[in-house]
């Protein structure tokens, strides 16, 4: 019988490490996609019921804590600024899951980072709690003061340090309360997200940086800077002729200046006073569709930056114009493509150009820093829930040299000039240098339509100073109301939060 | 007198193997309680002296009545028994707190049995008593008043306030039956003089026995709807029956007639149909006969290798976590590192017995352990294979880890009868190695 029974031990061993081998399949090789089963709410129920850390503005308020409830779940997450910070923090659902620095966050503020856990390994005999506080780059008082200047009209404010990326403002309307989807009450958070996804103006869309518009006349400022750095123009020469319209090439249509006015001069004039007949021209006729896609591009444009709040939109800059059909008369001269009479008007950022509120925010803030456009970030560090220790720094990185510093410099002594003597007045400070552009985009360039949206793009410093703040403030169209411009509309929420930032 | 060193070093090492799964036990209990509720228990040192102090106890009794019983058994149901308890207190106090007694009870009945139990052989005596016993055992639960049906198995036998399951010990009682009998009439199996067809098979009047207390038990289960047990039942028929005639013949046609038979058990019935299903595609209907077998490999899977820590992850969403789903839970919490653990502290208590097997000199011990040792491999084998979809789950408990009082007590029974056939090779066998002494080669195939 002895050769059965070790028969039977070896069969036995077979078996055993047959069990082994699909328990290396189940618990290892399998295992994350076993994880992410849309059916296997196991990781969000421990997610909701677990700590999770808190979310400060850079000046320490408290915009996300959790609080302890009674019920199917241990704790619920509150938001004390209610929809203020919404764009932000997101919210934290169990039915709908989490958007904005809940999401891109979750990891750490729920304690399953790497260093977290690792941390935690060594930690058997801590209060168990290994979640991690956020505190973010948003300053709570800009964000307010951006709040209350743009109201309760469609449109987004994003303000950031061009030094760093920093993200000091970030605010859009309609906005919604976080609390009411992330209520336990799973019931009441349905029927909460429900009404919110049929609000008008998509209040969950962040429009900041989730929607893209037609940046009009605030694109201007990248024609400029194209022009500069492919050596066709200087601020002050050629002359642009002083016309009403320019004849787009190859066509018999007429694009318009603003309001029907005569409009010319060198570029720094035109961009003051904010000619499209120049912009037109340069783009179409000096520059030509390569060397303007290539400087969209390097703004950012055909991309997204990267950026700790999930779900940004790719703004857009045309990148097909058509074959060549000749050559332009002006000095230099450009090719004439298929194409031309829509680069003219993708010049002063109409046609295809689409640009999210906070990629213009970009764009003022490479001018303001040397050509240089840093990561923008909302998240400043995070650090650990029970004693403070600081767990990791966002650093400050370069995202994209947009332009030379030269012309970065060039660009931004005329976008001074535009606060000084152009269509930005308002903004105009004794004590600080401000630079800035006006854009007033019409919604659809051919529905005839008047409609339209009204931007500002700026930045300032202190006048001995470096720029420390730049900015994008948008609001939007509202259809049948009519043209509202930039220097009109949104300037004064531009100028309320440079009074903020140096009051 | 060498006898006596061997037993005494043997002694020795159990008792060090012992209090070191205690440590382990006490240790993975704080764990759980840190993961669980952030504090450690006001209540581990008792609770180490009581988990030391019970096997200790075991240990003693092992030491007067079996001197040089293997010492890796006892150890093993202790470590087993131990980690099981954690987990089990970590998902349900209440029932933590019952096995907390089934345990003691257990630990109990193995001295009891040892006592009781001096010679293996003079169980034999008792086959037919036993067969009778280990029969009406199965039918108990199908009785009225007594009998009871939980979770679609009428299983159940309710004296009073306890309920348990009597199959657990018919295990037992037709283990030893099937020992006495089949190595009674071994010689009669292998003859194989009635000619059926091409086929050759033992004279019916000896097989008659056999058959039927293997058929009786199989319709038992079968009518209480309990597939693991019965399976359990004809694994171990089959597996002795092999042993014993040395035929392999029979091994394979008893798979084949597992195969025919599980074939149109899947066809006629039901709760057999749902069983496969649930295995083959469980994300069919993923809250109904998957949702088990689905939460448990999500289990599994955010274990990961090293686990969620003892009382941080989730096994509480999986039906029967504390019974037959127990190695889900220990696979969640103590991720691939910890299921391996278990795994191997079957493989060497298998092992153990086995070599205790090996090493019995009456053909009857011999048979007997290696049967005990097979109910203990293959339960834990057919359970952790349901609960990881290897092979459809049959709900049987996992010895000595899962909750209940039944189950604790008959393998601590088995363990018990398995230790005392190990103690009983004073005349040191060829295979099992003893320190100090060669295996003579020549003799390695002996009987």
């Amino acid at each position: 019988m002895n050769r059965q029974i070790r028969q039977l031990g070896v069969a036995m061993l077979v078996l055993f490490a047959l069990l082994f081998a699909r328990l290396n399949w189940v618990q290892v090789f399998d295992a994350e996609q076993l994880t992410a089963d849309p059916l296997n709410t196991r990781r969000v129920v421990r997610d909701f019921g677990q700590r999770r850390g808190n979310i400060f503005t850079a000046d320490g308020v408290v915009i996300a804590e959790s609080i302890d409830v009674e019920g199917r779940f241990d704790r619920e997450r509150r938001y004390p600024e209610g929809p203020l910070f919404s764009h932000v923090t997101g919210y934290f659902s169990f039915e709908f899951g989490a958007t904005g620095v809940e999401r891109s966050y979750n990891d750490e503020l729920a304690g399953h980072s790497a260093t977290q856990r690792f941390e935690s390994f060594f930690d058997f005999f801590g209060d168990g709690d290994i979640s991690a506080d956020v505190t973010l780059t948003i300053d709570s008082e800009l964000q307010r003061v951006a709040a209350n200047a743009l109201g309760e009209r469609r449109g987004s404010v994003v303000a950031l340090d061009p030094r760093t990326g920093a993200v000091l403002a970030f605010y859009s309307w309609p906005t919604f309360d976080p609390n009411a989807i992330s209520n336990t009450d799973l019931e009441a958070a349905r029927a909460a997200k429900d009404a919110l996804d049929k609000a008008p103006g998509e209040p969950l869309l962040t429009s900041a940086h989730r929607q893209v518009f037609p940046p009009g006349s605030t694109f201007k400022v990248v024609t400029a800077s194209s022009g500069l750095e492919n050596g066709v123009v200087t601020p002050s020469d050629p002359v642009f002729p002083d016309v009403v319209s320019y004849q787009l090439p190859l066509t018999e249509v007429s694009l318009q200046n603003f309001g029907g006015s005569v409009c010319g001069g060198n570029l720094a004039q035109s961009l003051a006073r904010s000619c499209n007949t120049t912009f037109a021209k340069l783009g179409a006729e000096y520059l030509g569709p390569g060397p303007m896609i290539a400087t969209a591009e390097r703004f950012g444009f055909n991309d997204a930056p990267p950026f700790d709040i999930p779900l940004i939109a790719d703004s857009r800059f045309p990148d097909d114009f058509g074959i060549q059909l000749g050559q332009s008369n002006q000095t230099p001269s450009a090719p004439i493509v298929e194409g031309s009479s829509l680069l003219a008007q993708a010049s002063i950022g109409q046609f295809d150009v689409r640009a999210t509120p906070l990629q213009m925010a970009l764009v003022a803030a490479g001018i303001a820093n040397d050509g240089d456009i840093m990561k923008p970030h909302v998240v400043d560090r995070v650090s650990d829930a029970a004693d403070g220790a600081l767990l990791a720094q966002i650093d400050v990185e370069l995202w994209r040299q947009a332009v030379v510093p030269s012309v970065a410099n060039t660009t931004a002594a005329m976008m001074v000039g535009v606060v000084e003597s152009g269509t930005a007045t308002s903004l105009a400070r004794g004590n600080l240098t401000v630079g800035a552009k006006t854009g007033t985009a019409e919604v659809n360039t051919f529905s005839g339509a008047e409609d339209t949206h009204a931007w500002v793009i700026a930045f300032a410093g202190l006048r001995e100073g470096e720029p420390e703040l730049a900015l994008a403030v948008i609001v939007e169209a509202v259809p049948g109301q009519g043209q509202q411009t930039g220097g009109a509309v949104a300037a004064p929420i531009a100028a309320a939060l440079i009074d903020a930032h140096f009051g | 007198m060498k006898a006596f060193f061997v037993g005494r070093h043997r002694r020795n090492s159990e008792l060090v193997l012992i209090i070191l799964s205690g440590v382990v036990t006490t240790g993975a209990y704080v764990l759980a309680a840190v993961g669980r509720l952030s504090s450690i228990p006001a209540n581990v040192l008792p609770f180490l002296i009581v988990v030391l102090g019970l096997f200790f106890a075991a240990h003693v009794a092992t030491r007067f009545l079996a001197p040089e019983a293997d010492g890796l058994l006892l150890p093993l149901a202790g470590l087993l028994n131990g980690l099981g308890y954690v987990f089990i207190a970590r998902l349900n106090d209440e029932l933590a707190a019952q096995q907390a007694v089934w345990t003691f009870l257990g630990v109990g009945l193995y001295c009891l049995t040892l006592l009781i139990v001096r010679r293996s052989h003079d169980l034999e005596q008792f086959r037919y008593i036993l067969l009778l016993f280990g029969l009406l055992l199965l039918v108990l639960p199908l009785l009225p008043v007594i009998g009871q049906t939980i979770n679609g198995s009428r299983i159940w036998v309710r004296v009073g306030p306890v309920n348990f399951q009597p199959g657990e010990f018919a295990k037992l009682a037709l283990a030893i039956f099937f020992a006495s009998y089949l190595v009674d009439k071994r010689e009669l199996f292998r003859a194989a003089t009635w000619r059926v067809g091409p086929l050759r098979l033992p004279e019916p009047k000896h097989v008659a026995p056999v058959v039927l207390a293997w058929g009786v038990s199989l319709l038992v289960m079968i009518s209480q709807k309990d597939l693991g047990t019965s399976l359990l039942f004809f694994m171990l028929f089959l597996l002795m029956l092999w042993v014993a005639t040395e035929r392999l013949a029979y091994l394979l046609t008893g798979m084949v007639l597992f195969m025919v038979g599980a074939y149109v058990a899947w066809t006629q019935f039901g709760h057999v149909q749902i069983r496969v299903d649930a295995w083959l595609k469980p994300w069919e209907d993923p809250l109904g006969s998957g949702y088990q077998v689905i939460e448990a490999q999500f289990g599994l899977a955010s274990g990961g290798i090293t686990g969620t820590g003892p009382g941080r992850g989730y096994p509480q969403r999986v039906p029967a976590a504390e019974t037959d789903f127990i190695f889900a839970t220990i696979g969640e919490e103590l991720g691939l590192l910890g299921a391996t653990a278990v795994l191997m502290a079957f493989v060497l208590m298998i092992g153990s017995g086995l070599r205790a097997a090996l090493g019995a000199r009456r053909p009857f011990s011999k048979l007997l352990a290696t049967g005990l040792t097979g109910l203990l491999g293959v339960q834990a084998f057919i359970i952790i294979a349901g609960v990881t979809r290897v092979l459809p789950l049959t709900g049987v408990t996992l010895p000595f880890v899962s909750y209940g009082g039944s189950s604790l007590l008959a393998n601590y029974a088995i363990l018990a009868i398995i230790v005392r056939i190990s103690d009983e090779q004073t005349d040191r066998p060829v295979d099992a190695p003893t320190p100090g002494r060669r295996r003579p080669k020549a003799a390695a195939g002996a009987r």
